[in-house]
């Protein structure tokens, strides 16, 4: 039987953490990118450069050391603050909310580019046909603006999603028992590196397949009354 | 008081739309300089002018899809009140106030901006069912009716992109007309159309002037002016140059700019 010297099931807890931790980061960052996008295409000064500082930076930095200095640094600052507010014992962060929150942080930054160009994309007169029959600035957002726009958005936001899968793979060093992270403990008693990365590399592999033709799926869905190019 | 408006209280003809002295600029731009038009109810008011004179952004303030930097708008018995922010744009004081007076006056865009992604029977229905919250089936029953009225409720079930740009703005017109409105604006409907459509889209448009609609309607059709209008204005640089009924000024236009711009058109 398929037992990987007694590994496999370690190991797809693992698998789960990760599918976990990617699905978890993805609803941060599609609302923290919704957010930066309308933020970064408001009338108001200070949201726009908020927004701005918001993902120059995260798109300026490596993940890795992003997620160190969020991971340590975060962790400090929780108990320099819990110290001051009077709290005596030591704050553990949880590693799966602190690495949901990392990822989910730094590609916020990177879909908030995305869903602007998308909203840019959509026509003016698309939106102003859906004021000038009296809906609100909420249904006009709802039932136009994002139906419309989420064609324009799919191509780099699976892109985004892709590389963000692979970038869970990150969260090994910050201690949380990703898929990768088992492997390696795995490997390490066994001695045997090249079986069990190529096992977790495999899993990767279905999860971006899985999630290509998804994709393809949903471009299609949401290409319905354009005109092919 | 003008004198439109007093003709109107003589006549005892209720106003549907008045603006007096609208007033617009586009940065350093005046697009409109202090003009003042009105609408009775089961008019047809056209307005006509060269590009850049005003016409499309007198209608577009009058939904607010541009707001103006000074007028008085009157839609109905509602005049809705503009207010000054703090660091100077001029803003409609209620915006719910805007959205209803919306819902009243439906427009119809020259670049038809049917939404691309419902079939034209959801994009008919869309605006009842949302705006004026009536029942889906109450909708669909109106849709028929109105796409039936406008040759097309066969396309129903298609999406904009597979019509052609006469289907389009007709299929825009039923979705104007669906929202039952207190007056229809027109804001160049046949400039995007290729020459052999403009005469569907003018038929229905003739249909619907006939059954008493007030309508706006800027054109270049001067044809359409002439025969359907009950109203002319002809705009020059963001003011009014002439303004009648089309059989008086067309025939003895008063203003040399107005009959430039008639001798111009008629060689094309």
């Amino acid at each position: 039987m398929f037992t990987l010297y007694g590994y496999f099931d370690s190991i797809m807890e693992g698998t789960w953490v990760t599918l976990n931790l990617a699905l978890s980061s993805l609803g941060v960052a599609v609302l923290l990118g919704i957010l930066g996008a309308l933020g970064k295409l408001s009338n108001s000064r200070p949201l726009r450069s908020i927004t701005l500082a918001y993902t120059t930076i995260i798109r300026g930095i490596p993940d890795l050391v992003l997620m160190l200095l969020i991971f340590y640094g975060g962790q400090m600052l929780v108990n320099n603050l819990a110290f001051a507010l009077g709290y005596e014992e030591y704050v553990d962060i949880n590693p799966f909310i602190a690495g949901v929150g990392t990822i989910g942080f730094i590609f916020g930054a990177y879909m908030a580019e995305t869903f602007r160009g998308a909203i840019m994309a959509v026509s003016k007169g698309q939106l102003e046909a859906g004021a000038s029959f009296g809906m609100t600035r909420l249904q006009v957002f709802i039932r136009i603006l994002v139906p419309q726009m989420i064609r324009y958005a799919l191509p780099s936001f699976g892109n985004n999603w892709l590389v963000m899968i692979k970038a869970t793979a990150i969260v090994s060093v910050i201690g949380l028992d990703d898929m990768v992270r088992k492997a390696g403990i795995a490997a390490g008693a066994t001695r045997k590196p090249f079986t069990f990365y190529l096992f977790v590399a495999f899993n990767y592999l279905i999860f971006t397949t899985v999630s290509t033709y998804i994709l393809a799926w949903a471009e299609r869905r949401y290409s319905i009354g354009e005109r092919r190019a | 008081m003008k004198k439109d408006t007093i003709k109107a209280l003589m006549s005892n003809q209720a106003i549907a739309i008045s603006v007096e002295d609208l007033h617009k600029s586009f940065g350093n731009l005046e697009v409109l300089k202090g003009v003042s038009i009105s609408a009775n109810k089961g008019e047809v008011v056209s307005m006509l002018g060269s590009s850049g004179s005003g016409k499309s952004t007198i209608l577009r303030c009058l939904t607010f899809l541009d707001v103006p930097d000074k007028g008085k708008i009157v839609v109905g018995d509602e005049e809705i009140h503009l207010k000054t922010k703090r660091n100077g744009m001029v803003v409609p004081r209620d915006h719910k106030q805007v959205e209803r007076v919306r819902s009243k006056l439906s427009m119809i865009f020259q670049q038809f901006n049917l939404w691309s992604h419902m079939t034209i029977q959801d994009n008919v229905i869309e605006a009842p069912v949302h705006v004026l919250k009536q029942t889906k089936k109450e909708a669909r029953e109106k849709a028929r009716f109105y796409l039936d009225k406008v040759g097309i409720y066969d396309k129903k079930d298609a999406y904009p992109s597979h019509l052609s740009g006469g289907q389009q703005q007709r299929a825009a017109i039923a979705r104007a007309l669906a929202m039952e409105p207190e007056a229809m604006l027109f804001d160049e409907p046949t400039s995007a159309l290729d020459p052999e459509l403009v005469g569907e889209v003018l038929k229905v448009m003739h249909d619907l002037a006939e059954e008493g609609r007030t309508m706006i309607v800027v054109t270049h059709e001067i044809g359409f002016a002439k025969e359907v209008s009950s109203k002319t204005i002809f705009l020059n640089e963001g003011r009014i140059e002439e303004e009648g009924p089309p059989k008086e000024i067309f025939e003895n236009p008063k203003s040399e700019r107005f009959r430039q711009f008639l001798a111009s058109s008629y060689e094309t």
